[in-house]
């Protein structure tokens, strides 16, 4: 501005003293030539033109100073400008230029936003540290039996109790007990009544998780003790949100649980959501009668966190425990063989499932990042050497290195801020559905948000690559040969090192595709698998109504028993009912209770255990209404009630395993020293989950052994969901205050079984189908501008005589060549990288053929249609324009 | 306050520095002579404060400064108004104007 008429270089501050000094000698000078002119002699003047003057030392200081200041500020404000200036011009240059921008851009905005939207998740859910004081010490401690192989069972509270008496190395141990639609307790008279989401919890959960209410307080120990005042309630955060409004009076009432009332205590912060998300109320453990849940020590219920004193070792907690444990399995024979623990820290535990497809996945996507910034440096490149002309240009008209580096790297700044942005906004909505897709298949789901050390990253990212990318094309534009490149005659042409570079860059982007492409494969053929397993039961047109039987009005267990009589006969007489039956466990809902036996004919060895499976309560009819057929004798009726002998029913795999080779109807288990007959051999059903074929399982009739968690199973001749409120009726016919725990189809519990395998495959697919779209784009931009490049040399081979096929041959020949060497490298960096999903990998090797062989087909297929549409221009080529383009 | 009257000052000897390189561009020496010789050496301007004025005037936009030869061929600073320089010689005149005028109202006999 001030400067804007004729440049002046920047003064160094040695300079502007000179100046200040000269400024003033001349002041002098003029004055005393002014005096002697009067009539003064030399002296005087001089003498007379200083004083005039004033004081001439501190003035010259002050100037100096007061120039450096202006100096400073003078080359602050063209530093500005000059940025001022270079954005608009690479605004100009980038608006000029939409094909190349919008690419850039794109590419940018795909490859940041989905980087930041699964690193905001993976930041979530592995790395943030859990929402607890000092999360570190925290653990999970199973028991561990391992003669029988078990290594993670849950613990009896009575061990529990003797485990917190001997510990020296652990703060606290607090059990609990919490199973999803399992441990509730039914609220009455506030309002209808409802079944709670409860988690019964042990004295020393709070102080083992070192928590502190928001509101009120927590239990004190002997209010946990039975026959204490056990009778106690803290709510979660988001009940007293629902129920109570968020009111702070709600400390001190009391509150209607099983019939019993309850003190509220306090209410727990917002970010507490241990052991799960959907906790109601935490109730002391000691509330459970014995007849519900007897506390034996061979009764294993309990889950355990644990914290580690500061400074203990997790080993040292481990040592402990086994020590502990060694103990009493030798002190009490109901302990016999549990005769260790297992410790683990409690974010792997609470991660853990989902952690390798959360790696795998942000392996993907860093590949996709990584395609998109040699897209970008390809795209950079390009431009670059065409523009070499306009630099070399600007370079002889005296623009310094120095300003064109900045020049060109403020183009690809903007570009890349642009593209970061439109990423984090990308990431923004990326992020948000990447949570609903995923709900219920990620644990701390609802700690995921889009973080601002997630938001730096993809600054961080964008900055990165704008800078580095931009950096390469424009140093070498600037490189000292630009007098050369006037002298070409403007083809921009830069020899070869750009050629080359940016062949480097298209094969290493078709070799990040395939490995891409070889993941999405893997993926999806393992999905496809999954959803082909037999089942072993027909999931369509079945409604399941899950509800645990009240003990309050129904008294005594016959009492109970016949409701849940009652509620099959009235569901199974409803009009659009075809049929109905229940389980205790249904597939995907618990996998039932450890049971141990002795096969008809088998001897123990003294000091074995005998063998356990799996046993499940259902009712008759069940295996009818679910679809599972019965292979051998017969299912379980009304008749086979308590009054009539104990029977069991096992499924195939129980039959293979343990009494191979004869018929297991008819034959006997000892269980608990009872003789059971086997009346009937039933189909395997995936219980656990779609992966896990079926373990060895036994059923028993709830009407011969009661329990009170039922889950009705209703097959309906229509939209089984239209059936819910009549069966919902039915049930409060019978008892008005029965409550509900979920209804939900059949269908919806296998599809959210597999919800995570279609997540990852529906994510990595995404990705694939980026992977090949960006490598496509940047071996289209490579040949587009080689054609560009060769115009005149394609146009003299047309003039010559070579016919169209030839010059497509040409160039499609130089598109494919490169292809081949990124598919060849990819497909050998699959090789290597796939290993890394074995474990989300379902009935599909890592180096399946099919997978590795399709990818190369269609890699090959786009490769080909990529150097095509330049190929075809190029045969387009009208010699006498090209040669005249000169 | 002292610091006001300073003010008052440095705001004077601004508006006559503008106004002399209105004529046209200037060393600091010349800037004094001519102020000296229009008042008819009424207003003495100390050379320290001028060159102080001056640089401040330069650091704020309102003159630029550049090498050039004196009559005498010597090396000397010379100074010329900016367009921002213009603008603020016409606001401030008129404040002068207006404040000269007042005071002359004060100090003229009723």
């Amino acid at each position: 501005m001030r400067r804007s008429l004729f440049r002046l270089p920047w003064r160094s501050a040695q300079r502007i003293d000179e100046d200040v000094d000269e400024e003033l000698r001349f002041h002098l000078a003029m004055r005393e030539e002014e005096l002697v002119a009067r009539g003064l002699s030399a002296d005087q003047a001089h003498a007379e033109a200083e004083r005039q003057f004033g004081d001439m030392d501190d003035t010259r200081r002050y100037l100096q100073r007061y120039d450096r200041g202006t100096e400073n500020a003078q080359r602050w404000s063209d530093y500005l400008g000059e940025l001022r200036h270079d954005v608009e011009y690479a605004l100009r240059k980038l608006r000029g230029a939409p094909v190349f921008t919008l690419t850039a851009l794109l590419t940018l905005a795909l490859g940041i936003g989905a980087n930041t939207a699964i690193f905001s998740v993976v930041h979530g859910v592995l790395l943030k540290p859990l929402p607890f004081p000092h999360p570190e010490q925290l653990v999970r401690v199973w028991s561990a039996n391992p003669q029988m192989g078990s290594t993670q069972s849950s613990v009896s509270p009575v061990d529990l109790d003797d485990w917190r008496a001997q510990r020296a190395v652990f703060t606290d141990l607090g059990g609990y007990w919490y199973t999803e639609g399992g441990s509730g307790i039914d609220m009455t008279g506030n309002g209808d009544p409802r079944r709670l989401s409860a988690a019964f919890v042990e004295p020393g959960f709070f102080p083992a998780l070192d928590v502190q209410p928001q509101l009120g307080r927590l239990p004190r120990e002997d209010e946990m003790h039975r026959g204490g005042a056990d009778h106690v309630v803290v709510l979660s955060y988001s009940f007293w949100h629902r129920q109570f409004a968020g009111s702070p009076a709600v400390v001190g009432r009391t509150l209607t649980l099983g019939g019993d009332p309850y003190e509220v205590l306090g209410v727990m912060p917002r970010d507490f959501r241990y052991p799960a998300d959907r906790i109601d109320v935490y109730i002391p453990y000691a509330t459970i009668p014995d007849e519900a849940i007897p506390r034996l020590r061979q009764v294993h219920v309990l889950d355990v966190v644990a914290r580690l004193r500061p400074g203990v070792t997790i080993e040292r907690g481990r040592a402990e425990m086994a020590a502990i444990t060694h103990r009493l399995s030798e002190q009490y024979a109901e302990d016999r063989g549990w005769t260790t623990a297992t410790v683990e820290p409690l974010r792997d535990v609470m991660v853990g499932s989902a952690r390798t497809g959360l790696l795998v996945l942000l392996g993907a996507v860093a590949f996709v990042l990584l395609l998109a910034c040699a897209n970008l440096a390809s795209l950079l490149l390009a431009r670059a050497s065409v523009r070499e002309r306009e630099l070399a240009t600007r370079s002889a008209l005296g623009a310094s290195r120095g300003r064109l580096v900045r020049q060109l790297l403020t183009e690809s700044l903007v570009l890349a801020l642009t593209g970061g942005t439109l990423g984090v906004l990308l990431a923004l909505v990326g992020t948000r559905a990447l949570v609903a897709m995923s709900s219920g298949q990620l644990p701390r789901a609802a700690e995921i948000g889009l973080a601002p050390s997630v938001l730096g990253f993809a600054v961080v990212l964008s900055v990165a690559t704008g800078l580095i990318f931009g950096l390469v094309p424009a140093l070498r534009a600037t490189a000292s040969d630009l007098q050369s490149a006037l002298r070409e005659g403007g083809r921009g042409n830069s020899g070869g090192r750009g050629q080359r570079m940016r062949a480097a860059l298209v094969v290493a982007e078709v070799a990040v595709a395939v490995v891409l492409a070889v993941g999405a494969g893997l993926m999806t053929r393992s999905f496809l698998r999954l959803l082909d397993v037999r089942l072993g039961f027909r999931p369509d047109h079945v409604l399941v109504v899950n509800f645990t039987i009240g003990p309050r009005d129904h008294g005594s267990t016959a009492q109970m028993q016949s409701f849940y009589a009652q509620v099959l006969d009235r569901v199974r007489a409803l009009p659009g009912v075809a049929d109905a039956g229940a389980a205790k466990e249904i597939p995907f809902r618990g996998s039932g209770e450890r049971m141990g036996f002795v096969p008809e004919g088998m001897v123990v060895p003294s000091g074995t255990e005998p063998p356990t499976a799996h046993l499940i309560h259902v009712s008759d009819g069940y295996f009818h209404a679910l679809g599972v057929p019965v292979l051998a004798g017969r299912e379980f009726r009304r008749s086979d009630d308590s009054h009539a002998p104990l029977i069991l029913i096992v499924n195939a795999a129980f039959a293979n395993q343990f009494l191979p080779g004869r018929a297991a109807v008819g034959r006997t288990l000892d269980i608990d020293g009872e003789q059971v007959p086997i009346i009937g051999v039933v189909g395997d059903v995936r219980q656990v989950s779609v992966e896990e074929s079926a373990q060895p399982a036994m059923f028993i009739h709830n009407l011969q052994n009661f329990r009170a968690q039922t889950n009705l199973v209703v097959r309906t001749r229509g939209e089984p969901l239209a059936m819910a409120a009549a069966v919902q009726h039915a049930i409060w016919d019978l008892d008005r205050d029965q409550t509900i725990t979920s209804i939900f189809t059949l269908s919806s519990a296998v599809g959210d079984a597999v919800a995570r395998p279609r997540l990852l495959t529906t994510l990595l697919t995404l990705f694939g189908a980026l992977g090949l779209l960006i490598g496509g784009i940047g071996l289209y931009g490579v040949l587009a501008y080689f054609v560009m490049q060769r115009r005149r040399e394609i146009g003299v081979r047309v003039a010559l005589g070579a016919d169209a096929g030839r010059v497509q041959r040409m160039v499609v020949g130089r598109g494919l060549s490169l292809a081949v060497a990124g598919i060849l490298a990819g497909l050998a960096g699959a090789l290597v990288l796939t290993r890394f999903m074995r474990s989300i990998l379902f009935g599909v090797g890592t180096t399946d053929p099919a997978t590795f062989v399709g990818v190369t087909f269609v890699l090959f297929g786009v490769a080909l249609l990529a150097s095509w549409i330049p190929a075809r221009r190029a045969a387009r080529v009208d010699p006498l324009v090209a040669m005249r383009a000169e | 306050m002292a610091r006001e009257s300073l003010d008052l000052l440095q705001g004077t000897l601004d508006v006559l520095i503008l106004r002399t390189l209105a004529w046209g561009e200037m060393h600091g020496y010349a800037i004094s002579r001519w102020i000296h010789d229009r008042t008819d050496g009424v207003i003495g301007i100390e050379d320290a404060a001028l060159y102080k004025s001056l640089h401040r005037l330069e650091r704020a936009g309102a003159v630029e400064a550049a090498w050039g030869l004196s009559e005498n061929n010597r090396r000397a600073r010379y100074y010329r108004l900016t367009r921002r320089g213009r603008q603020q010689l016409r606001t401030q005149e008129t404040a002068w104007r207006r404040y000269a005028a007042a005071v002359s109202k004060v100090l003229e006999p009723a």
